[in-house]
């Protein structure tokens, strides 16, 4: 980043670019972007790096013909394909169809024991794998259980366990099902985690609660401090989840706002561990690199998470309005989006869905979906990641080497083409691309069967030099004490 | 000048490291050191740090290449040289020392020796060494900074004929006062700062008013 450039080739870049600006028929489209799309390298530089998504459109309630939406909460895509929007203040459930231009119905009542009832602040939507909706009704403190035309089936609400405080209130804001019909609700003030009921309704207890971490620091302070001052100090509590998601596994992906910004996702397995995977550098927060003072000052914070396919999720920052996507290895893999009141921009944004290839984000502001569709360097990247999940190594190779000549500086697209090269047997262009992807582990790897090979071709040199080098060793030492002896004799005679 | 870089003088470093205790007598007592050589042995110690961050194989260095720049990392050395001199000259005058300034510069660049031989084996040994044979690298270096401060101890130790508990606390006392003199030395660079400041306000206001 802080390299000079020679004045010769900023001359010739400046040349390059006015004869491509001037081309008829050239797309610019970076430079139309209304965002910064970069990456982090192994030393945690902000690399500029092509977009991964770029804006495609954006769909509110006037575009369909209905009414617009009032601060929507929440987005689900069904398995059939359609998208339900908890348009919240309107408190109704919007389902629009697979390609998001037509209202298919509008959910917002329904018949509960042969009377008429409805939402009031429906903030949380999901439909589950065999096609049952289910909204968190936030205002009336329970989960409704529908079938997708809007027919009642059953209320889940009031939770009773001896695990739960006596005056808790059950105010659900997110809800999501595992292929188990497990209703997974995140509700306001439940600080020990997500709340887990089984299919018939019953509550079954708390699952994945984030551990609150004090500094010695702290405890010092708290020792010392007397009751009083205790008491005023603020709580150590844990931070809630603020979105969920459920992989093809049926493994838990929650996001949560971390003040550090270390880890703003975890994945939970049926036992409520987190056992999301770390990449190199330890992080899954979102931005590395960030100011301290400031409106944007401070570490991402994630709002919405959504599981795609093949180990790759992605995370909605509410603080710049990025769009973080990971790997099941923890790489950062692109980063698009951004804040602002251009096109393409978010105000609030508040949800997070993947439709076919796109990337839709609800704002809840502008009270509009907005969509994003992937790109040639994103589609490759996809690709590339979901072949080496797949474990097909060698087939991502053209993919990498495509990723390469968008982006040379791409440090997944290098180190995979090195594990390529080694797994070829070609361990110097191994030892060449794991270097320039920092992959120490491989890259040691690569250099040991180098390292032998070179051994084992000049055997014989080496051999054959070692042993004249200890022949001449001994003739001199021979010839040393020798002329020592006499030197001594004569120093004796004299 | 011609005496004091003679090749017998270089060949004493190295009996130095051989033989710490004796040869720091004889430096005291015998004038057998020379400070232009210890002075040249600091640099040679900063170049070597420097090109062992810089050149170490990938896999044992996790330092930026491109972060390493040897001239600023050259004159801080020296100053931590000079400020350790100085500071342990000062400390040891209060405390019956027997070494004079010379002598502490000889004994601390002398101790440098083991730590050039060290860093630039590893550095050449680095480039042979895969992830699980690193620990050999660490060896080597750790050796090198080892037995540096190692002859650095015996040499304050000898120079000023102390006992070890007393070279302990001299060096202890020796940091205590390097941070003093810092301290010092910004004070006066912000008094020097003020009066200058107050003389050119001085000569702005003739220049306007006469």
């Amino acid at each position: 980043m802080k390299k000079r450039f020679p004045f010769k080739r900023i001359m010739t870049s400046l040349l390059v670019g006015v004869v491509l600006a001037t081309s008829p028929g050239m797309t610019a489209q970076a430079e139309d972007l209304p965002y910064d799309t970069y990456n982090y390298d192994y030393r945690e530089n902000v690399v500029l790096t092509p977009a991964a998504y770029v804006p495609t459109g954006s769909i509110t309630g006037q575009d369909l013909g209905i009414d617009n939406f009032v601060e929507p909460q929440d987005l689900c895509v069904a398995p059939s394909g359609e998208v339900y929007v908890a348009d919240t203040k309107n408190n109704r459930i919007v389902v629009l169809d697979h390609s998001m231009t037509e209202v298919v119905r509008i959910i917002d009542s329904f018949v509960r024991d042969g009377e008429q009832d409805g939402f009031r602040m429906p903030q949380g939507v999901c439909v589950s794998e065999n096609e049952e909706l289910y909204v968190a009704d936030t205002d009336n403190k329970r989960i409704v259980k529908l079938t997708p035309e809007g027919e009642f089936i059953k209320i889940i609400d009031n939770p009773q366990s001896e695990i739960l405080e006596d005056d808790f209130e059950f105010t659900p804001l997110k809800v999501t099902v595992d292929y188990a019909d497990r209703v997974y609700v995140i509700a306001k003030n439940a600080f020990e985690g997500i709340l887990v009921f089984e299919s018939d309704g019953q509550f079954t207890g708390y699952f994945g609660t984030i551990q609150v971490k004090i500094t010695l620091w702290e405890k010092f302070w708290r020792k010392i401090a007397s009751k009083e001052e205790r008491s005023r100090q603020q709580l150590f509590i844990p931070t809630e989840f603020t979105g969920i998601d459920i992989d093809s596994d049926g493994f838990v992906y929650a996001s949560n706002i971390d003040s550090e910004g270390v880890q703003g996702v975890r994945r939970l397995n049926p036992k409520g561990e987190d056992v999301i995977i770390k990449g190199e550098s330890q992080n899954l927060g979102g931005d590395i690199f960030f100011g301290v003072y400031g409106d944007y000052a401070g570490p991402s914070e994630f709002i919405d998470v959504v599981y795609r396919e093949k180990g790759i999720y992605s995370l909605l920052d509410r603080k710049r309005g990025r769009i973080f996507t990971y790997d099941r290895e923890g790489n950062m893999l692109y980063v698009f989006g951004g804040l602002g009141s251009q096109r393409g921009t978010f105000n609030t944004p508040i949800a997070i869905e993947v439709v076919d290839d796109q990337i839709i984000v609800l704002d809840s502001f502008q009270g509009a979906i907005l969509s994003f569709g992937e790109t040639e360097y994103g589609s490759l990247i996809n690709d590339a990641v979901a072949l080496r999940y797949d474990g097909d190594e060698a087939l991502a190779i053209e993919k990498w080497e495509a990723v390469l000549k968008l982006d040379e500086n791409n440090e997944l697209a290098n180190t995979g083409m090195g594990k390529a090269y080694l797994t070829a047997g070609d361990n110097k262009a191994a030892m060449h691309y794991l270097k320039l992807g920092m992959n120490r582990k491989y890259y040691s790897i690569a250099f040991k069967r180098y390292r032998n090979e070179i051994l084992k071709e000049n055997l014989s040199l080496i051999m054959t030099v070692v042993i004249i080098l200890i022949a001449l060793l001994i003739v001199y030492n021979k010839f040393l004490k020798a002329r020592l002896k006499a030197k001594s004799k004569k120093g004796g005679l004299t | 000048m011609k005496e004091l870089f003679s090749k017998d003088k270089w060949k004493y470093a190295f009996y130095t490291v051989s033989h710490p205790m004796d040869a720091y007598y004889e430096i005291r007592h015998r004038e057998r050191g020379s400070v232009p050589v210890a002075i040249v042995l600091v640099m040679l110690f900063s170049f070597s740090f420097s090109i062992n961050r810089m050149a170490a194989s990938f896999i044992v260095n996790d330092v930026d290449p491109l972060s390493v720049n040897a001239l600023p990392e050259l004159i801080s050395v020296f100053l931590l040289y000079g400020l350790f001199c100085v500071g342990n000259w000062s400390i040891t005058c209060l405390m019956n020392g027997e070494g004079r300034l010379k002598d502490t510069a000889i004994a601390v660049g002398y101790a440098m020796t083991p730590m050039i031989v060290c860093f630039n084996i590893g550095t050449i040994f680095s480039q042979f060494v895969t992830e699980d044979e690193g620990a050999f690298y660490t060896i080597i270096v750790g050796l090198g900074i080892a037995y540096a401060v190692i002859m650095a101890l015996m040499g304050i130790m000898q120079i000023h004929n102390y006992t070890l508990g007393k070279t302990l606390i001299t060096i202890f006392l020796t940091f205590v006062a390097m941070f003093i003199i810092i301290f010092l030395a910004l004070l006066l660079f912000d008094l020097l700062n003020q009066l200058y400041n107050f003389v050119y306000s001085i000569y702005q206001e003739l220049i306007f008013r006469v």
